[in-house]
């Protein structure tokens, strides 16, 4: 069961990146883009298996997929509006760093950066409120491909606007604007530059 | 020939002297250990400076920054106290009523451990002959080059052990377990320069996050998250 965080006494972190994802996933579809999700329901398990996965489980399927964005979806109490978090990981093109699987993003960073400019205008042309940062948030930095932490938090001071349908259909059509965008632009790092099948028309969520 | 009254009072005297006798002996020895305690230079605290200026590097969660801010705290001189001391005293600042990042109160800071960089390992010397007391000995590992190297002569990695009761309750989301990952770092950059790496455990556990969102598991270059936490321009 991937119960996240209780965001208040009636509202759990899981329920809100599910209904989020689930909205993010038909928009993007209806616009001709597949998308892979982690989990689309309340257990995430892997398949034929009764074990959770875990966040190293959920990056190799995003990294397998070779998608043009990974997004990790989060909700919140604290502040209001979208955060939006790149990997703080030092941008690299050369040979992967000493621990290879912990810092897998860090030839990707420069891309993810531009990806989260694109999502910040699309966001701000909607009126979201936004934080623009970066964290060091499990899987993010083992991600091979261009890759984000969303969070959502209310859009005032409200809790209760984090389950708003309206709310949540607003971020979704602009991050599904973004990535539609983003689509054309995505390229893979200097390094894997020569790999024909380092991108695919595949973002992947993790709700 | 001697009345009866007067044994009487010559037995009372006698007494008296021998009481009195009794309560000097037990008065000097109750005095001699008195200036023995006194003597005694075993130290039961741990030794601490004078109070002087420390810098906090404060989070705010309203704006989601890290500012410096100096306090006047005496902390202990050896180093691994002075870096447990100093982030009990950070940590206990988010737990006073009209904190900009209100965490709970109470021991958050298990231990701190300092180990020197590149982190050496040691292995048994089976070329060793085992001991008297049936032990063995070990030897040194060479240092995995892939492990953290040290930036310059001297430079430590900083372990710091949290407890599982703060970690447990402390607030969920991306923002406000950065800021408190980000503030330990900051501060322990800002007063104790050798340590350049840190890393935290809970009760003594690697575990995967703070919250359910900072990484627990990676290794953090100590730098100054003053100047991290300013948050990129958009412009729409």
């Amino acid at each position: 069961m991937d119960s996240g965080s209780h965001i208040s006494d009636a509202i759990l972190e899981k329920d809100v990146t599910l209904t989020l994802a689930f909205k993010l996933r038909s928009l993007l579809t209806a616009r001709g883009l597949s998308v892979v999700m982690t989990r689309d329901s309340d257990a995430a398990t892997a398949p034929n298996s009764p074990n959770a996965l875990t966040l190293d489980d959920r990056a190799g399927i995003a990294n397998h997929a070779h998608p043009v964005a990974c997004l990790l979806l989060h909700a919140t109490a604290a502040g209001n509006g979208v955060h939006l978090y790149s990997s703080e990981l030092d941008p690299t093109t050369g040979e992967p760093l000493a621990n290879p699987w912990l810092t897998a993003q860090a030839p990707w960073v420069t891309q993810s950066q531009r990806l989260q400019k694109q999502l910040a205008l699309a966001l701000t042309r909607a009126n979201v409120p936004l934080v623009l940062s970066r964290a060091s948030v499990r899987p993010v930095d083992s991600l091979t491909c261009p890759a984000l932490v969303v969070e959502l938090a209310p859009e005032g001071t409200d809790l209760s606007s984090l389950t708003d349908a309206d709310y949540q259909q607003r971020v979704a059509e602009a991050i599904a604007t973004a990535l539609i965008f983003w689509k054309n632009q995505a390229q893979p790092p200097d390094r894997l530059a020569a790999t024909p099948a380092a991108t695919s028309s595949t973002p992947a969520v993790q709700p | 020939m001697i009345s009866r009254h007067q044994r009487i009072l010559f037995w009372c005297l006698i007494l008296c002297v021998v009481g009195m006798g009794l309560v000097l002996f037990l008065e000097r020895k109750h005095a001699r250990d008195r200036v023995i305690a006194l003597g005694d230079a075993t130290p039961i605290d741990a030794p601490y400076t004078d109070t002087q200026s420390i810098t906090l590097d404060l989070a705010n969660d309203a704006d989601g920054t890290i500012t410096a801010a100096t306090r006047p705290i005496a902390l202990p001189d050896e180093v691994t106290a002075r870096a447990r001391a100093l982030l009990e005293h950070l940590l206990a600042e988010y737990a006073m009523p009209g904190s900009t990042h209100p965490l709970q109160s109470g021991a958050a800071v298990d231990d701190v451990f300092l180990l020197p960089l590149p982190v050496v390992g040691h292995t048994i010397d089976t070329t060793a002959h085992t001991n008297a007391s049936g032990g063995s000995s070990t030897i040194p590992v060479a240092a995995d080059p892939s492990s953290p190297q040290p930036q310059s002569p001297g430079g430590e990695l900083a372990v710091i052990n949290l407890r599982s009761s703060f970690v447990n309750a402390h607030p969920s989301g991306v923002e406000v377990e950065s800021l408190t990952l980000l503030s330990i770092i900051g501060t322990l950059h800002a007063n104790i320069p050798q340590i350049e790496q840190v890393r935290f455990l809970v009760d003594g556990q690697p575990r995967e996050t703070l919250a359910g969102h900072a990484d627990l598991l990676r290794t953090y270059p100590s730098r100054d998250t003053t100047v991290q936490a300013a948050l990129p321009d958009v412009t729409p």
